[in-house]
Formats: structure tokens, sequence, C-alpha cells
């Protein structure tokens, strides 16, 4: 029953991949070992993470469904349940939190922002020479577009118009370096000037000595100067080498139109005539 | 006087070579475990699906001992390892000890032409690959395992291994070098 006729040099042949097998299994049982301690048990989770995914993430390889574009279809549909499900979230959210401002608003007997006005527009032309950074929008004064209007697009501030023709509007982009932007951090509250830089972000400045942003927080315009709405999203404050730069959040949604709101106007104080103010005997006038 | 007499016709299979066999082989597995990734219930049973890399651990053993079957081996371990959440490296040990139990029992016996020891060596070699495994996952999981649905894929993986077994016969004789095929 037992094999026969072995010679010592086909043992000797053999020995290094006996040899190799030995050092393969030696190896696993270390990585079974190894694995053990969490750290790095977690080192390996991204691997497993993402083989699974390909394994036994997918619902199976339909290849009528993938040359029709079904698989396509189904993906995005996929996508925007999931966006419809988040958009939900923040909707609720907003609401409740629209419902406690309100609330706040009659307490305080606040005023308000008064509810924009605007005109849409499509973004007719784009001009990326050397020069100013503006747009050419397709509505002007005919449409009732004013001088000064500010433009916003779904990501947030875009710009100003800066020349108002019958039937469009030329508005200079706040990427411009010669634009200047009064803006403040939405959670910190520290106020600062932003204008365009040449490497597509924003740059601040006038910024006060002490108080710095917060990492990540949203960028709104602070309505100083008057030229633009107050909490309008201009964008994200990253640090970057030490400075405080903004990413434009107009950038992220370029849809090619562009809606433009009057700035806002605020009134004059009106002028009071002086009356001359009687002392009286309890405040010690000194006669 | 002139060899009249018709040869017998071989067969595709029996002019193939190892590396063709080993990577057929390997083939049949990889598609084995694929499908056991779906679901495996008809009619409402569950059915337990075999092991497919030990097939290629006992099949390929049975000629000694080579590099690229412990590297198929090792790749289809840590698939194993991934596809049923074990710790990196359990199927792995599974596969290679089950291979070189494989390669010990053809260098001792005569695989080949002994049926007693060509039937008895896989249900052994399963045996212990299972019990291996079973060791294996009581141990990293601090209790005893369930025992019954490792049963089951063991008689899944041993009934098909009967059936099938050639396709995991490289082909040459055990101890046989390569080239030296005949």
């Amino acid at each position: 029953m037992a094999r026969l006729g072995r010679s010592g040099q086909k043992t000797r042949k053999r020995s290094p991949k006996r040899l190799i097998l030995g050092v393969f299994i030696f190896a696993a049982a270390a990585l079974v070992l190894a694995q053990s301690a969490p750290q790095i048990r977690s080192f390996f989770d991204p691997v497993r993470t993402t083989v699974g995914d390909q394994l036994g993430g997918s619902d199976g390889f339909d290849v009528l469904a993938w040359v029709t574009g079904q698989t396509a279809r189904e993906r995005r549909i996929r996508e925007l349940e999931a966006e419809v499900r988040d958009l939900s979230r923040y909707r609720a959210a907003a609401i409740s939190m629209a419902e406690r401002m309100e609330a706040y608003e009659e307490i305080l007997n606040l005023m308000g922002e008064p509810p924009a006005r605007g005109v849409t527009a499509r973004v007719s032309a784009e001009n990326d020479g050397p020069f100013a950074q503006t747009i050419l929008a397709n509505a002007g004064r005919a449409q009732g577009v004013e001088p000064g209007a500010v433009a916003l697009n779904e990501g947030g501030l875009v710009g100003r118009v800066i020349q108002l023709g019958e039937h469009s509007s030329r508005i200079l982009l706040i990427t411009d370096f010669n634009s200047r932007v009064p803006v403040m951090g939405e959670v910190s509250g520290v106020r600062a000037i932003l204008f365009g830089g040449r490497d597509g972000l924003g740059s601040l400045t006038d910024m006060p000595e002490r108080d710095e942003f917060i990492e990540g927080e949203r960028i709104l315009t602070s309505a100083e100067g008057g030229a633009f709405p107050r909490g309008l999203i201009v964008g994200e404050v990253r640090n970057v080498g030490g400075d405080w730069r903004v990413e434009f959040s107009m950038a992220d949604r370029e849809g090619g139109y562009v809606q433009m709101v009057p700035p806002p106007v605020i009134a004059e104080p009106e002028t009071v005539e002086a009356q001359p103010i009687s002392a009286s005997p309890a405040q010690g006038v000194r006669q | 006087m002139p060899a009249s007499s018709p040869r017998k016709k071989k067969s595709l299979w029996s002019q193939t070579g190892p590396t063709p066999r080993l990577l057929f082989g390997a083939f049949v597995i990889a598609t084995i475990g694929l499908l056991g990734l779906t679901p495996k219930e008809f009619f409402g049973l569950s059915i337990a699906w075999p092991y497919a890399a030990l097939w290629g651990a006992v099949g390929w053993g049975r000629v000694g001992l080579s590099v690229r079957p412990m590297l198929l081996l090792i790749m289809f371990g840590l698939i194993q390892d991934v596809t049923f959440h074990a710790p990196l490296g359990c199927f792995v040990i599974v596969n290679l000890v089950c291979y070189g139990a494989s390669a010990m029992i053809a260098d001792m016996f005569d695989v080949m032409n002994e049926p007693l020891i060509a039937i008895l060596s896989p249900v052994l070699l399963f045996s212990g690959a299972f019990l291996v495994l079973w060791l294996i996952a009581s141990t990293l999981e601090d209790h005893p395992v369930r025992a019954v649905p490792l049963m089951a894929s063991l008689l899944t993986t041993g009934i098909i291994y009967a059936v099938g077994q050639k396709i995991f016969d490289l082909g040459r004789a055990p101890g046989e070098g390569v080239g030296q095929a005949t």
C-alpha cells in the first residue's frame, strides 16, 4: 500500500516546496493572530469593505439591462432616491427652524429681511479674460432689473450688476480680484471683506486680529455697506497655508441661470427739527 | 504484421497538460464560489454550498507540492475570508493545510492505484479541513460555532468532488516533476 521506490533526490527536490508551504501557513496564522488587535483589524477594514462591496454589493450583472441602459437608469434612480431622503430631513429641519425663527422675531418685534423679488435670466456670455471677470445675462431694465442688483444662482451669491442695458445686464463676479463683498462667518460671526483670488479661491481682508474663522464654516454676506442683503451664501472658509480662503459655492452650481434681485434699500432717517430740551430739576442742572 | 487494431482514442482532457488543467480547475472553483454568493434557495429549501477551494486543495495536492496551486489557494482563501467575514487568513490556513495533507498522503501512499486510499483520503482530508475550520472559527469567536451547517457543506463538498474529481487531477503521477508527464 505504501509508495515504494522513492529516491532521496526527489525528497530533496521537494523540500523547498514544503518549506514554502510551511511559510505560507505560518504567515496566514500570523495574519489571523495579528487581527486580534483592533488596530490591525481596523487596518484591513477598508480593504474588506471595498472587496465586499464588489462581491456582494451589486444585485448581479444583467447584460440586457446593461445594453439597454436600464442599469444606469436604475442607478440614477437610487441616487436620486437617496438625495430625496437626505433633502426630506433637511426640509423638516428647515421648517422647524423657520417656525422657531418666526416665533423669536415675533417676540423680539424684529424687522426681518424683505422677501426677495427678482428677475431670472440666462447667462448669455461669460468673460474669463485677463480683465474683470464678468458674465452677461439676457435681462435688463426692460425686464425690471435694477442698477446694482445682486445676482444669485443655485449655489449662492454670484455677483453684482455693474452695467445695465435695456435687455442685458453685466454682472461683476465675486471671484474677480476687484470685487469687494462684506462677509461674515455663519458660526463664528467674524467679519471680513472678500475679494477674488487668482487661484479661484476667495481671499479675506480686514479681519479682526483676535477672532478666527472656523474651518469649513459657511461664509455669508454681512450686509455692511448696504450693497448686498444679509445672509446670502458665499462659500465655505478653508485654512490654506495659514491664510483663510473661501471656496465659492456658486462655482459648484453653474446651471446657466442667475436671479437678479434688487439691492437692499435702506431708507434715510427723516430729519427732525431740533427742539430745545428743558432740563428738569431732577437732573440737577447747574444754574 | 502491421498494427491493424484500432487504437483507443484519447480524450481531449487526457491530452491536456497540468497548467491548463490547473487553470480550468481554478476557473471551476471561482465560478462555483461566485455562484455561491447568489441566493441559494430552491422551493424554500436552502442549499448547503460546497467549499469549492477544498476540491482544488485535495485534487491538486495529489501530485505533490507546487507553488502555483499554493498561490491560487491563498487567493481563494482570502476571497473566502472576505465573503464569510472571517479574519483574513483563516481560510488560507484551511486550504493550505488541506493541500499539504493531501500531498503528504500522496507521498506516503499510492493514491492513484489503491482504491481504498483513493476513497478514504478525500474523506479524511475534507473532514480534517472542516474540523480545522470549526476549530479556528470557535477559537476566534470565543464559543463553539454551529457544526450542522459545516457538516452539510462537508457533505455537499465531498459528494460533488466524488463526481467531478477528474477536473482537479493535474494529470501527473505523484512526485513527477513539471515536463515529465506521460
